[in-house]
């Protein structure tokens, strides 16, 4: 018997709005969890997605492709590959677990939230996939680093990182609290599924695949590529959503929406990718730098969608230019530093090699961030040791949650923006964070940093080892130390030696 | 921000997984759209397919090249991302924009 195609039943199936006779239609679907733009039903109801799916096809292809990541990870498992593993590489594995695994969970939560009260049926069918998509993602970054936990307590993080305070798993939260878990499912749909999704998710589960072949690592590359062709699908919820804001006058909002998701993210994902692919990743298996995969990914694919759909390029665009010149290169500088306080073994990695190869990418990299590493390398050589670790506490931004820094040299030019409101003073690392307060100060002015946290009383007394255990460090595992034991500073000792 | 993107500023098209399904897109995409110029990376892990403005991929041009059918559903399995929108029919995939700058 011949199946009738898709396109004959497609609509049917999937538009299933009805006029309530009980109930008026706002309490089922409530303003503040639905739309709060007061856009008609009428509108919504125009809602086509672009990428279709049917439910049938869903499970097909979804069985086709869990079969396929998870056999590919049987097979692999017998080889050698983390037996003798670069630890470079092992502290990529252990950030990105840590980071992604359950933050697909509140994804899903999210998602499910566009089921229930998303004011369009088509928005709702397409999230249903999305849900279940997430879940899929959950349960893989969930499965596949544990057998690697027996091995190196630190994989335990891909679990265990969302249920404590470490300061990198408060700036992910804030921000997925942002933008994931606190949003109605139009502004929701807006800036997780169009802003984050066909944006910096790229980089994340497709630029850092690159590597990850490069490295022999076919387990991870073939998972987060098999994870993105589900993103692909499903952030194609944001683009009709959009549209249809802009056609019924909200785009300033839709705009606004999409700018300060992007920021968030962005912000993130430097570290979770940048650093990775710029300094983790072994000198001879990096394919791109992070600033030419951000060229590739953002400048140019995602800023096109974003002027297609009738949005302007976000306001802060030259600042994202500089900051793709500096953040993670700082956040590596600090990070490293402060390396028992995370749950990966994070290189210095900048030998006379690896620093030949960043000034090529990042001209200008010895004379600035050089002069940093300058110092700790000169401390290494003598046995120094302890004075590579700071002594001071660095100031946090209270919108992206991390250490407040800029690029060093002649003329340092680190300095928080400030911000008075209702009498408690702000610091931001950037115009863009500061920013997104203003768009709603309600929503984050009750928020405290790991810094203020030691102040308040509530890490009390704030001693280090009081810190790091209200971090999870040496609870969950031991923290970090130089995933190289300090070797990359043996090229200066052979260099002093000729 | 450079030439080179700027001159790539329409570009469209699909990124796939890399195997023989990209291999197999790369020559029937070529084979629907004989008018265009691609532009194909090879990022070892993927494949992006390039090309100004507008770009089909159709069904039994892909099974043919695959050697094998293969519905457009199925072709998700690969499609890890793309440039310029989607459009997805029972028998084709259209990526395209609608705006050219």
């Amino acid at each position: 018997m011949a199946l009738l195609d898709r396109s004959d039943w497609y609509d049917i199936a999937r538009d299933t709005n009805w006029t309530p006779g009980y109930v008026p239609r706002e309490e089922i679907f409530p303003p503040q969890l639905s739309d709060p733009y007061g856009i008609p039903v009428e509108q919504w109801e125009t809602f086509d997605e672009p990428y279709k799916v049917s439910y049938r096809e869903y499970v097909k292809i979804q069985r086709e492709k869990d079969s396929s990541a998870y056999s590919v990870k049987a097979a692999l498992s017998r080889s050698k590959f983390h037996d003798d593993l670069d630890e470079g590489w092992a502290s990529v594995l252990k950030l990105h677990y840590g980071a992604v695994a359950l933050t697909e969970y509140q994804a899903c939560q999210f998602q499910a939230r566009m089921v229930r009260f998303g004011p369009s049926p088509s928005m709702r069918n397409m999230a249903t996939y999305g849900m279940l998509d997430e879940l899929r993602h959950a349960q893989l970054q969930l499965f596949f680093p544990h057998e690697l936990v027996s091995r190196d307590r630190q994989y335990d993080w891909a679990h265990e990182a969302a249920h404590t305070k470490n300061w990198a798993v408060l700036g992910g939260r804030h921000a997925i609290d942002d933008i994931m878990m606190c949003r109605d499912a139009v502004t929701g749909t807006i800036m997780v599924s169009f802003a984050f999704e066909t944006g910096l998710t790229n980089l994340q589960m497709v630029g850092l695949s690159t590597d990850a072949a490069n490295m022999g690592d076919f387990t991870f590359a073939n998972m987060i590529t098999s994870i993105q062709s589900d993103e692909a699908r499903h952030a194609q919820l944001g683009s009709p959503a959009i549209e249809i804001m802009i056609n019924n006058g909200k785009k300033k909002e839709a705009q606004q929406a999409v700018d300060v998701a992007f920021w968030r993210m962005w912000r993130l994902f430097a570290i979770t990718v940048g650093i990775p692919m710029d300094y983790y990743i072994p000198l001879d298996q990096r394919h791109l730098s992070f600033k030419e995969f951000m060229h590739e990914w953002i400048i140019r694919q995602y800023d096109r969608q974003v002027r297609d759909l009738g949005l302007e390029t976000p306001w802060y665009w030259d600042l994202l230019a500089d900051d793709i010149e500096n953040h993670h290169h700082c956040q590596q500088g600090g990070i490293w530093s402060w390396r028992p306080t995370v749950w990966w073994n994070p290189p210095g990695a900048v030998g006379p090699r690896e620093r030949e190869w960043l000034e090529e990418k990042y001209p200008g990299w010895n004379d600035s961030y050089g002069t940093y590493w300058d110092v700790i390398t000169d401390n290494l050589l003598h046995g120094r040791e302890e004075k590579t670790h700071p002594e001071c506490i660095p100031i946090i931004c209270n919108m992206c949650q991390i250490p407040i820094s800029n690029r060093p040299g002649e003329a340092w030019k680190a300095r928080a923006l400030q911000l008075e409101h209702e009498g408690r003073r702000y610091n931001f690392c950037t115009e863009p964070c500061r920013w997104i307060f203003t768009t709603d100060p309600d929503r984050y002015k009750h928020h405290l940093t790991i810094v203020d946290r030691m102040y308040s009383g509530e890490i009390d007394p704030p001693t280090l080892d009081n810190v790091l255990t209200y971090m999870g460090i040496g609870v969950v595992s031991e923290g970090g130390r130089d995933g190289h034991d300090y070797s990359w500073v043996d090229g200066f000792r052979t260099q002093a030696a000729e | 921000m450079s030439g080179g993107e700027d001159a790539r500023k329409n570009s469209v098209g699909p990124v796939l997984r890399a195997g023989e399904v990209a291999d197999a897109v790369v020559e029937a995409i070529q084979e629907d759209n004989p008018d265009k110029q691609f532009l194909i990376e090879d990022r070892v892990a993927y494949i992006r397919i390039e090309t100004e403005g507008e770009c089909v991929l159709r069904q039994e041009t892909l099974s043919d090249a695959l050697g094998r059918p293969i519905t457009m559903p199925e072709v998700e399995v690969n499609l890890t991302s793309f440039a310029g929108r989607i459009e997805t029919t029972d028998t084709e995939m259209r990526f395209y924009l609608k705006k050219s700058l």
